[in-house]
């Protein structure tokens, strides 16, 4: 053997549930360890830093109200992206399909001739299709062209991002915005209502469990579904079955784009009411949510608990940079290692680990 | 007889009434807690561009007052200023909050109406309420100064400006950059090459480096690196730095620089909000448009250095017919100019008509000064301005 | 009309450089099977560590060596966690880029506003930069790394597709359990590749800070890790053709400035990346289709007797 590592890998037939917790727990707190080192050589207490990163993402009604708005587009995302890894398509373009879901809505809310109390519905309907049409083009072009998934979506983020700059710097610019690169704000039939003095628009957040639930029917107990898991684990194996691999790519990045879209209409919509520089306009969310999805387990339900998962570490790593003055980068190695230790322990999940003995 | 004794009187009164003030200063600074000022920024205050300009501003106000206490937060985005806010409000106690970005705007006033104890100011808005002020400082009066230099200095007559995002601010700057220009130099022209990024040090080094192999020779920029200075420099061009001083990344490159000193404004703030001037009521009309004048802008290659001596022969000998003063040297003029824009009563504007844009459409009658309102919102371009203008008016 | 030329393309090659240094190592990452989406990450640990290094001590030269460790040691990370620990390689590339841009934030600051008297300066190549245009294009002002940018390309062009160690490490990438039986060990191939692919990112992040333009910023790759992700599978895992979409990128990235006066900003912004998009679509309706597959276990952790 030249296999000389102290012990070995074995596959574990069926990981447990309370094991995949366990282990995803253990592993945080491996993160948490590390991140503390990184606090402290910040001249932060870690404790404190915890204090403040829990006590700002659920500390009050109010803070939970703040994860769960930045948990929203996540979710809408990350189900979606669940669907588009289900069938091995890599999907790194969210970010570009919430732009486009974005652009629909502001000209929906802005220049359309729709009727106002159809605004809303129209809002979201147009920025499905728009980001479902931005995800169709990397679909059409894999499952006919066989062109790379991963860089035609990443490229079209960066075509989506000037798209909205050009937008807002240009025929959209708005009158009122004193000559500043936004559209002007929407009318109020065209803002998504929030709960109580919160900033969650729960329209997006209903639209967004509602998939949640939709996309794992689809997915567990439909044709269309199955053929999505046989081509995903298998491609030979389904196209012997005579199943079409070019409608099923091209289904899941409809939905999954679609998805996209509608979190792009969301944050327009329900946060910013205007169309606005890109940077401004997405945390990144489209790129989170490839986390968010794949932590789920690829499973659209357990999206619901990721999200709100990393909903909380923005929102309580906002608070550690206001309590704490710590500098901004913090959060990004922080979710840099939450995330190495959380993939780190997969295996001890699906694999278990055995000692060798001395022989 | 009779003077004598009214100059006693003066000078006792004086007296009595700073004491008074020191006295009464002290006995409140001691009764009271600190005053707490939280200031949100929208990029990282190491960006050594417009978040670290106003770090500096913060830096000095906490110096100079030792009854201020500060914090900040970097790095925030639109949609987190409402909750950075409630951080301030409710876990540090802040009593003034300042908010930095244009996009801060809609998010500080709405958290302005939540917290109405709390004093807010916004930097670069127009919206403001009861409890909510505005202010921004002017750096287009040093971008003309280091036009007319630019227009002395080109030996091509094709000068570069690497600009950030088109808003007003930005269009502001190139417009009086290139009347600096234009006023020394009728046969130059300015091309304008835009990033669409506030920070993008390799952009601007290509769009430097297009200019210049386009014949361009001089440059100012909005960029929040000191890349287009670098850049020129390396290719024999001269450069004006931007927002902070920025000479020793080009000690040869650099003739002069805009910097803006946003603590003369957070100071006069600060200084009224603790004596009450200021309260949370009576902001609804505080907006502060500080210059030149004011000192909130400076014309400087660094600290301590107005004009880079390298370039001061070069200036002095290029001599400019003007309207009013006749024959002077361009180095007089901007001297001159300073001079005028820095007085108590400023007797001189860059934007004065007669000015047309370059549509031909007349933007300023003979004589006319662009209001606060026209320059917050100006959208045009300069004549001589080339190369693509974003949202350009066609009326 | 030749000087534009000229200088457009004098440009594309101080542009293409750091691309193309990347774009090489992370063919050898790829081409071994480990997808590594962490090049950004990479890049910018590279950057931020060579300014340092030769701010501190005066030596770009040590500047570029230590990028290349750093780059080398964050890219055994993701090895680690992919390898080793069989992790999904999408994900675990996702992680390394956000660390890095943490990381080189956290320590770049202190940095950033400093001028950097030790760079790797522009050469001029005498009797060279006399023939006509490929001289002023190549040997005039240019920086001695493109050239070693230049000359690597066919030395692991080379090694890949004419030596044992180019077939060692396909046959890794192609079909692992193959290559196992025959004798090579997996493991330690894939981990050289990833470590390959790291140094040369982190040496091409190193080139941004103190030759390309001697400075630290936060953030200063600017989204360039992604292009070489893109620029790879553009390259179809070849050196030689990803020497020739580093020169496309860098031209459009140039151009995008050179054409303002004409098109609007925002849509020369988008032009290298839907001309991306557009060549592979013809590419893969020409003739070169074939040679467009990507290594069969790319992704793929290895474990020995599975699958």
């Amino acid at each position: 053997m030249r296999d000389k590592l102290p012990f070995e890998i074995k596959k574990r037939q069926n990981p447990s549930g309370l094991g995949v917790i366990t282990v995803s727990f253990l592993a945080l707190l491996g993160a948490f360890i590390v991140a503390s080192i990184v606090f402290w050589a910040y001249g932060a207490n870690p404790v404190n830093a915890y204090r403040a990163l829990f006590s700002g993402a659920f500390g009050g009604l109010y803070e939970i109200s703040e994860t769960v708005r930045r948990a929203t587009p996540l979710l809408l995302i990350g189900v979606g992206l669940v669907i588009a890894f289900k069938a091995k398509f890599w999907n790194i373009g969210a970010e570009g399909q919430l732009f486009l879901g974005a652009i629909a809505a502001s000209w929906v809310a802005l220049f359309s001739p729709i009727p106002d109390p159809l605004l809303i519905p129209a809002m979201f309907f147009f920025g499905f299709l728009a980001g479902a049409a931005w995800g169709l083009i990397p679909a059409f072009l894999k499952s006919k062209l066989g062109i790379n998934d991963v860089i035609t979506t990443l490229m079209l983020n960066y075509v989506a991002i000037n798209l909205v700059l050009y937008l807002v710097q240009g025929p959209w610019k708005g009158e009122t915005q004193w000559g500043f690169p936004y559209t002007d704000k929407f009318p109020s039939v065209a803002r998504l209502p929030t709960l109580g003095n919160t900033n969650v628009h729960w329209i997006t957040l209903v639209i967004g469990v509602l998939a949640a639930v939709l996309i794992y029917f689809l997915i567990n107990r439909t044709t269309p579904g199955f053929e999505i898991r046989v081509l995903g684990s298998s491609p030979p194996a389904g196209r012997f079955a005579g199943m079409s691999y070019v409608k099923t790519t091209l289904l899941v990045m409809f939905i999954s784009g679609g998805m996209a879209g509608m979190a792009g209409v969301g944050e327009v919509a329900g946060i910013h009411h205007m169309l606005m520089n890109p940077a401004e306009l997405s945390l990144g969310y489209g790129y989170t949510a490839i986390i968010v999805a794949w932590l789920a387990r690829k499973n659209p339900l357990s999206v619901i608990v990721t999200s709100l998962f990393f909903g909380a570490i923005f929102a309580g790593g906002n608070a550690i940079k206001v309590s704490l003055g710590l500098p901004f980068q913090i959060t990004d190695v922080f979710n840099g290692l939450i995330l190495f230790f959380l993939i780190g322990s997969e295996l001890l999940m699906s694999y278990k680990i055995e000692w060798r003995r001395k022989e | 007889m009779l003077k004598n004794k009214c100059y006693m009187t003066v000078s006792l009164l004086v007296i009595a009434s700073f004491l008074l003030i020191v006295f009464s200063g002290a006995v409140v600074a001691q009764e009271r807690e600190k005053l707490k000022a939280g200031f949100i920024y929208v990029g990282p205050v190491e960006d050594y561009g417009y978040s670290k300009a106003h770090d500096v501003g913060r830096e000095h106000v906490e110096e100079v007052f030792p009854w201020l206490e500060t914090f900040y937060v970097e790095n925030v985005a639109p949609s987190d200023v409402e909750s950075t806010i409630d951080q301030f409000v409710n876990n540090r106690d802040a009593d003034v909050i300042f908010t930095t970005s244009y996009g801060h705007m809609d998010p500080t006033i709405s958290a302005a109406e939540k917290y109405s104890d709390t004093i807010f100011f916004h930097c670069s808005g127009y919206k403001r309420a009861d409890n909510v002020g505005t202010y921004f400082s002017g750096l287009y009066q040093t971008y003309y100064l280091s036009g007319l230099m630019a227009g002395a200095l080109t030996e091509t007559d094709k000068l570069g400006y690497i600009a950030a995002f088109p808003t007003p601010e930005v269009k502001r700057h190139i417009n009086a950059f290139a009347i600096g220009i234009h006023e020394v130099n009728p046969d130059a022209t300015l091309n304008v090459r835009w990033l669409n990024a506030w920070v993008d040090p390799s952009g601007a080094k290509e769009a430097t480096q297009a200019l210049i192999e386009a014949g361009a020779d001089g440059f100012a920029y909005t960029e929040d690196s000191p890349a287009v200075l670098q850049t020129a420099e390396e290719n024999g061009a001269f450069s004006f730095a931007h927002y902070n001083p920025m000479y020793r990344f080009a000690e040869e490159g650099t003739v002069s620089g805009q910097v803006s000193k946003w603590g003369a404004i957070y100071q006069d703030i600060l200084y009224k909000v603790y004596y009450g001037i200021y309260t949370n009521e009576n902001l609804k009309n505080v907006d502060y448009w500080w210059l030149l004048k004011e000192g909130a802008a400076v014309l400087q290659a660094k600290p301590g250095m107005k004009i880079n001596p390298e370039y001061e022969d070069e200036l002095k000998s290029a001599t400019v017919e003007t309207d009013y003063f006749g024959e002077m040297s361009v180095y007089d003029l901007v001297m001159k100019r300073l001079e005028q824009m820095k007085a108590d009563r400023v007797t001189f504007d860059p934007y004065i008509g007669p000015m047309d844009d370059r549509q031909g459409i007349q933007r300023l009658k003979q004589g006319e000064w662009a209001t606060h309102d026209e320059l917050w919102q100006i959208q045009w371009a300069h004549p001589i301005v080339k190369g693509p203008w974003p949202g350009e008016p066609k009326e | 009309m030749e000087d534009w030329i000229v200088g457009t393309l004098s440009r594309t090659l101080a542009y293409s450089a750091p691309l193309l240094l990347a774009t090489l190592g992370e063919i050898y990452s790829e081409r071994s099977g480990v997808l590594n989406l962490g090049v950004e990450g990479m890049m910018i640990l590279g950057a931020v560590s060579a300014f340092a290094t030769a701010f501190i001590t005066g030596n770009p030269w040590l500047g570029m060596l230590i990028a290349g460790i750093a780059g080398g040691v964050a890219s055994l990370l993701h090895g680690f966690v992919s390898i080793t620990l069989r992790a999904n390689q999408v994900v675990s590339g996702l992680a390394l880029t956000m660390l890095g841009l943490g990381l080189s934030g956290l320590f770049g600051r202190g940095f950033e506003g400093k001028p950097l008297e030790a760079t790797i300066s522009n050469v001029t190549v005498p009797l060279l930069k006399d023939i006509p245009y490929l001289g002023e294009i190549l040997f005039v002002s240019q920086s001695p790394i493109v050239y070693i940018a230049l000359a690597l390309t066919p030395v692991m062009s080379f090694i890949l597709f004419h030596t044992s160690v180019g077939i060692t490490i396909r046959s890794v990438g192609e079909n692992p359990s193959a290559a196992d039986s025959a004798g090579i060990n997996v493991w330690r191939v894939r981990y050289l590749c990833v470590l390959v692919g790291g140094v040369l990112a982190g040496v091409a992040g190193g080139y941004l800070s103190i030759a390309y333009r001697p400075a630290w910023t936060t953030g200063m790759t600017n989204g360039m890790g992604w292009l070489v992700i893109a620029l790879t599978i553009f390259a179809s895992w070849n050196p030689s053709r990803g020497l020739l979409g580093a020169l496309l990128f860098g031209a459009l990235m140039h151009l995008s400035f050179r054409l303002q006066p004409w098109v609007a900003p925002e849509l020369l912004k988008m032009m290298p990346y839907g001309s991306a998009i557009l060549a592979l679509v013809i590419l893969s309706i020409g003739t070169l289709k074939r040679s467009m597959g990507a290594p069969d276990a790319l992704q793929q952790p290895y474990v020995r007797g599975e699958k």
